[in-house]
């Protein structure tokens, strides 16, 4: 129920704090959260808890950042999934777990998926490949310099425990070739192919959507109209500047999108940019949700959470508040359990609708990619816009391109994430025709290394597998005369979403059946799972934007209230003495300031000057 | 192209500035199973090194604590310390836990029977887990502080673990995080052995991965050094 009393955080309940008698008016005021160290301060309990405040089933990102969230909070949580692995839908995964999940796909026992596709190269696994040299994410995603999970970050110092690259390199597939995007205001002045008025019309635009929700004026009569005809009737911009704002810059999936949503995106990628560096966006190493996942799901065990995984909800009953579990161990839950729909138990009937596809092909090739990437940078996102494939595809097909830098796949490699939201078989088609394009072009642009390709392609044990491995080879070839790249890895697979594309999780699917909760809804009688809420699947967007928003509509839903949503502060130097280490450098930087970004701020972060030793 | 380096890339010139001494930063992850003690070792280590060297801190990511090698005063490790948080309880590490980890200790409790046994399979786990050979492995036989006071409560005998770790190549150490006994040697032996096998190779594993990444903690923006706007 909403207004539930708020609980004393993780700070309040330490025994250094609860020894100062008024740790309840301090805590207001100062707002100062010391990091309880779980095991450290009081040693951990040795059984399973037989009374959780919330069971959270599924080790998503979304699932992941609120536990972090209710741990830190003060919310005593028990934190499971099924699978042997973190992430579940975010999961980053070796060769072999991916083999494993598809089999499970294809056997039915992983719900939200389908229709998944293999093919295995023979060098794979064997001598050269290992298979845990790959690091396959289910949903990869990116990370915009300004952004709501990037605070996040931040303040729960879940950023200490993973690695991040810079990711420039934005190009939009034109007339069968790639056109590296102009998207900074230095670039749009000295590139020379762009006539005059288009460098002001853009100009013009850009100093306009930096500030566009308080010029209203401007955009008001195109709320309901597409995003095109208000660039173009307006801002008198020329189709291939539409067609990079819409696809490259704001990563929009089809060209009905509306205005302010459209404008909203934009915005996005230019506020990000040249917040570290010039670039709009960042990647974690070795892994994107996957590794994010890891890293707030260690957050909340430091701050009191137990994890366990190989466990499966077996049946909740809001009645008697009682969890079971698959290994027979049962928990009473004090407030709630949240579970992802991948997650559900047997005999459930409250699973929310999916009721929107994201298709996806995921490929690892003998390729190291260095011509997409920008200069020192191993990842690349490339736009294919609606009508620019052979496929005639009507929606953006979205490729993020990770290079072997980024830890995800062995070195000469490259693991090409291709999306689409076209639904049926359409989908595939597109995703065909966009992995096509970025063979010839990448074959193309590198053509001196011929490679003798053998072209033999394994055929995974799991079924449902149509390609023939060696006419798939063969395919290549002729495709291009001759030359051909080896496919280390492909992968097809259709993930279903409650979420439609563009838009953030809508809390309505949050009503549940619960007597407890103030919509009243009937229980469904036999159902192994009444009460449960569920979380929403990852959609098919390609920044980490809707994860955040996703777990504090879950979090208020819990706590009753958004307040405490990650409200911590470490008090030591750690701070400091990272930035010290960080800072050594810069001083002589010639970096110059474009100034897309005026009325940025970030993180308040102070800057600590040199380092001594 | 008019891309201008960003500040990340100049970063792979900074280790001039390490010339006169030598800082350098290991991970080092702690296993075991539950209730051996891992975390009191950590916690004796960070409490006794607290006053004599200001810069140990307690962050919620994982404790740093710096130590000067006695053998070589010019070099300071600083430690960055991973505690299993519980996640072990349930065989539940992630794979980050174990990643580029420079050193690991294993901790056993002399007077729980079998508890060797498990601290082997530990060993094991990081070994498949961990490919980096020259990984630091160090074994520790924890609460000889309860044997000091009742011989029979031992129930692993030195020289049974001592046997094992040689032939595995282990550091050994039986210690006591309640009396300190052995704590702070370990933390030395693993210093100086970790220096050995990287300190040489200087921009070391971890200093060497950096050069390219981000760190969030520093927007350019801020940076004061941003000449016009």
């Amino acid at each position: 129920m909403m207004g539930a009393e708020r609980r004393t955080s993780m700070a309040e309940r330490r025994p250094s704090t609860l020894n100062q008698s008024s740790f309840s008016m301090e805590r207001r005021a100062s707002s100062v959260v010391v990091p309880h160290l779980a095991g450290i301060e009081d040693p951990l309990p040795d059984t399973t808890p037989d009374k959780v405040d919330v069971v959270v089933v599924g080790t998503g990102l979304v699932e992941s950042i609120l536990a972090a969230a209710l741990a830190w909070q003060g919310s005593n949580v028990l934190h499971i999934d099924s699978n042997s692995y973190y992430g579940d839908t975010s999961a980053t995964l070796t060769i072999d777990q991916l083999k494993q999940w598809v089999q499970d796909v294809n056997q039915g026992s992983l719900k939200c998926y389908e229709n998944a596709k293999l093919h295995i190269s023979s060098v794979v696994g064997r001598g050269s490949y290992k298979s845990r040299d790959f690091g396959i994410d289910l949903s990869p995603k990116i990370l915009f310099a300004k952004s709501d999970l990037l605070s996040i970050l931040l303040k729960s110092r879940v950023h200490q425990y993973l690695e991040f690259q810079s990711l420039s390199s934005f190009h939009t597939y034109e007339n069968d070739s790639f056109e590296r995007l102009t998207n900074t205001k230095q670039e749009i002045f000295t590139n020379p192919s762009l006539p005059l008025m288009t460098k002001r019309s853009l100009m013009k635009f850009i100093k306009f959507v930096l500030d566009w929700e308080n010029q209203q004026e401007v955009w008001a009569s195109y709320r309901d109209k597409p995003i095109t005809s208000f660039l173009v009737n307006k801002f008198k911009l020329e189709r291939a500047q539409v067609y990079e704002l819409i696809f490259s810059i704001g990563l929009c999936y089809n060209i009905d999108v509306k205005t302010p949503e459209a404008l909203q995106r934009i915005r996005r990628y230019l506020t990000s940019f040249d917040v570290y560096g010039p670039f709009p966006v960042l990647y974690s190493k070795y892994g994107g949700p996957g590794e994010l996942s890891q890293g707030f799901c260690r957050s909340a065990a430091v701050a009191g959470a137990t994890y366990k995984l190989n466990e499966t909800l077996v049946s909740y009953d809001p009645e008697s508040k009682t969890a079971i579990f698959g290994d027979g161990s049962r928990v009473t839950v004090t407030e709630k359990v949240v579970a992802a729909p991948t997650q559900c138990p047997k005999n459930s009937r409250n699973v929310p609708e999916q009721m929107f596809e994201v298709q996806r092909l995921t490929c690892v090739v003998d390729k190291p990619c260095l011509e997409w990437f920008g200069e020192g940078e191993y990842a690349a996102v490339v736009v294919f816009p609606p009508g620019s494939l052979k496929s005639g595809n009507r929606q953006a097909v979205q490729a993020l391109i990770m290079g072997a830098g980024s830890d995800v796949c062995p070195a000469g490699s490259s693991v090409w994430y291709l999306t689409s939201t076209e639904s049926g078989p359409r989908g595939e088609m597109d995703l065909d025709a966009a992995f096509g394009a970025l063979e010839e072009s990448i074959i193309r642009e590198s053509s001196a290394d011929i490679e003798n390709d053998s072209g033999i392609l394994e055929v995974d044990t799991s079924g449902h597998f149509t390609l023939n491995s060696v006419k798939l080879g063969q395919s290549f070839k002729e495709h291009i005369s001759g030359e051909s790249i080896q496919v280390l890895v492909k992968l097809y697979y259709k993930q279903l979403t409650s979420t439609p594309p563009f838009e953030v999780v809508d809390p309505s699917i949050f009503d549940v059946n619960d007597p407890a909760d103030g919509v009243h809804k009937k229980l469904i009688p036999g159902a192994s799972d009444n009460g449960v809420l569920y979380t929403a699947l990852p959609s098919a967007e390609i920044s980490y934007d809707e994860a955040v928003t996703a777990a504090r509509v879950l979090f208020q839903r819990i706590v009753g209230s958004d307040d405490d949503f990650f409200d911590l502060d470490f008090e030591d130097e750690d701070d400091t003495d990272q930035m010290n280490e960080s800072a050594v450098v810069d001083d002589e930087d010639d970096r110059m300031d474009i100034g897309l970004n005026a009325e940025m701020s970030v993180e308040p972060v102070e800057f600590a000057g040199e380092m001594e030793i | 192209m008019g891309w201008v380096k960003s500040p990340i890339h100049k970063r792979a010139h900074q280790n001039k500035r390490y010339n006169t001494a030598t800082m350098l930063q290991f991970k080092l992850v702690l296993l075991g199973d539950s209730s051996v003690g891992k975390s009191s070792i950590v916690h004796r280590f960070v409490k006794d090194s607290f006053d004599e060297f200001r810069e140990s801190t307690i962050g919620a990511a994982f404790l740093s604590q710096t130590i000067k090698l006695e053998k070589h005063p010019d070099v300071t490790i600083k430690f960055e310390i991973w505690d299993t948080a519980g996640q072990e309880r349930y065989k539940s590490l992630a794979p980050m836990y174990y990643r580029n980890a420079n050193a690991a200790l294993i901790v056993y409790d002399v007077t729980q029977p079998g508890s060797l046994v498990k601290a082997q399979s530990w060993v094991e786990e990081l070994k498949n887990k961990v490919g980096d050979q020259d990984l630091v492995i160090c074994l520790a036989g924890n609460k000889v502080d309860i044997c000091d006071e009742d011989a029979t409560a031992r129930e692993v005998q030195r020289e049974d673990a001592q046997l094992y770790a040689q032939e595995q190549g282990l550091l050994f150490y039986e210690t006591s995080a309640k009396t300190g006994a052995g704590v702070s040697a370990i933390f030395q032996e693993i210093g100086e052995r970790v220096y050995q096998k990287k300190g040489m190779e200087v921009p070391s594993s971890t200093q060497a991965r950096k050069p390219l990444n981000v760190e969030l903690q520093r927007p350019s923006t801020n940076d004061s050094t941003s000449c016009c706007s």
